[in-house]
């Protein structure tokens, strides 16, 4: 790489052209930096397990949504998906974890773009998502539910019903429930688009919008500090016409299908002994949330 | 990294909808600065510290303190005192509020340059302090800075993204929303960057036009 006090050689008589050196000796790094950051794998499934093995630590991509993934107020990484990944990448002979906190809508593209190796925010298995990261098998399933105020005036109970009381609705930005909200016939244009839940549940007490769209577990988590707002009972949102029951699972780069198909055995084998549901229920999580749903399944066609 | 044009195609419906609101929130948020610039400039020349120092105190701290958190306050903090107001309204205040401690500082460059014959010469006609303002100090200032108040406009439109914080969807949301989609972002991005050069270059033309008018 060239370096970049090579500007300074040209100290004494700074010419134009001098100058102009020192701007191409300062990109060649930026440029070389570029191509650097391009680290995917080429190899057939990938080498990632080996390099983060190498490394002792895996970098998880988390959106800061209880209980999926958050940092608590000691300022310790835990939730749903790190707590999980703590405990397979610990089978798997990576030691450490290291949070990088993000928006959830830039969960995909930071994966895509080397920011992280791996999504741990508990998110959604649908067909639009597999076309640009690879999902492991589900650790969980879940309903959708709405955060309304104290009372649901409205009466809301559905994506149905938000369209039939033309009642204002919002959901997080890059969240499964804007499609299911379209899908009912809201229209695309309307929905409020906040960050993230308490942004959500901050529109609803303010009288932004009548209605925010999450899972049935991150209402009921958010809704707990709330004297205006609380949480309807969990629903399935209607896909193609049938009821649609929702799985989260650990995102991974397309091209590192061995990492995935490692952290699929030792999943499997935490479901069959019921460590998985020791590991999930501190965060709210029911026997019934438990699954054998595959992410082949949820890809659909 | 390829380049899509499709992706630009499907995109440039929802550019007009952000470059809208971009707009809007650009304009309203220009004549609330310059308007409420002139109230403070003016304001810190009365006569009572009782007036001058409660302006000069509220316009330095929102001067030194950033936008960005002006915006969060005003959205997610004055609800809860039973203020509410929608996304664009907030951002427009909040943008206008932040820039009119700038333009008040180029106001009063402006009056101050005002050379002091003029006053002089409004006090010997005996003008009425109301009409010495009218008719003789602020045209000839306001005539001055001009070019200077061009500049906020320019910058004002370059922070027009901080509203997506606050959900307004301007361009940069839009081309987020769209992104966050679609995975597309090279093509969204890119377009709102050659929209934004292409509104700050026209707008640039303009108030230079503007000025030539004013000299003459």
């Amino acid at each position: 790489m060239a370096s970049p006090r090579r500007i300074g050689e040209n100290r004494p008589v700074p010419t134009r052209r001098s100058l102009l050196a020192g701007v191409v000796a300062l990109g060649a790094p930026a440029v070389a930096g570029c191509s650097r950051v391009a680290t995917a794998s080429t190899t057939k499934g990938g080498d990632l397990l080996d390099r983060l093995r190498a490394q002792g630590v895996v970098r998880l991509g988390i959106a800061g949504e209880i209980p999926f993934g958050y940092i608590d107020r000691n300022g310790d990484l835990t939730g749903e998906a790190p707590e999980l990944a703590k405990a397979v990448f610990k089978r798997l002979g990576v030691r450490r974890v290291q949070p990088v906190p993000t928006e959830f809508g830039s969960l995909i593209p930071g994966l895509n773009s080397q920011q992280f190796d791996v999504v741990a925010a508990g998110m959604y298995v649908n067909p639009d998502r597999c076309e640009q990261v690879i999902f492991a098998d589900p650790d969980y399933r879940m309903l959708d539910s709405f955060i309304v105020r104290k009372g649901n005036p409205k009466g809301l109970h559905t994506y149905q019903d938000v369209v039939a009381k033309k009642a204002r609705f919002a959901t997080g930005t890059g969240y499964a429930e804007i499609q299911y909200a379209v899908e009912a016939g809201y229209r695309e244009s309307d929905i409020l688009v906040v960050p993230d839940q308490v942004a959500g549940l901050n529109a609803v007490e303010a009288g932004r919008a009548d209605v925010f769209a999450g899972t049935a577990l991150t209402t009921r988590e958010v809704v707990k500090k709330s004297r205006k707002a609380e949480a309807t009972k969990g629903f399935a949102p209607l896909v193609g016409g049938k009821p649609h029951v929702d799985g989260g699972a650990f995102a991974f780069r397309p091209a590192e299908t061995r990492l995935r198909d490692a952290f699929n055995v030792e999943l499997r084998k935490l479901k069959r002994s019921g460590e998985l549901f020791r590991i999930l229920r501190p965060f709210g999580f029911t026997e019934a949330e438990m699954t054998e749903l595959t992410a082949k399944e949820l890809c659909g066609g | 990294m390829t380049w899509d044009w499709s992706a630009v195609t499907d995109f440039l419906p929802l550019l007009r909808q952000g470059l809208v609101v971009t707009l809007e929130a650009l304009a309203l948020g220009s004549l609330i600065s310059f308007g409420l610039g002139l109230v403070w400039a003016l304001l810190m020349r009365t006569p009572t510290r009782w007036v001058r120092w409660p302006v000069g105190a509220v316009t330095e701290f929102v001067r030194d303190t950033p936008l960005l958190v002006q915006l969060f306050f005003l959205f997610y903090v004055l609800p809860e005192w039973g203020l509410t107001l929608s996304a664009l309204t907030t951002g427009v205040l909040g943008i206008g509020l932040h820039y009119s401690t700038y333009t008040m500082q180029v106001y009063r460059a402006g009056i101050e340059a005002v050379p002091a014959g003029q006053w002089e010469a409004a006090t010997a006609l005996s003008l009425p302090p109301g009409r010495t303002w009218r008719a003789v100090i602020l045209p000839q200032a306001i005539r001055r800075v001009v070019p200077a108040l061009g500049n906020y406009v320019i910058a004002m439109l370059k922070d027009t993204p901080m509203l997506m914080v606050i959900t307004v969807l301007e361009m940069l949301g839009e081309a987020r929303l769209f992104s966050q989609q679609h995975f597309r972002f090279t093509e969204p991005l890119t377009v709102i960057g050659v929209a934004f050069i292409l509104i700050s270059y026209l707008a640039s033309l303009l108030l230079r036009a503007l000025e030539r008018r004013l000299v003459r």
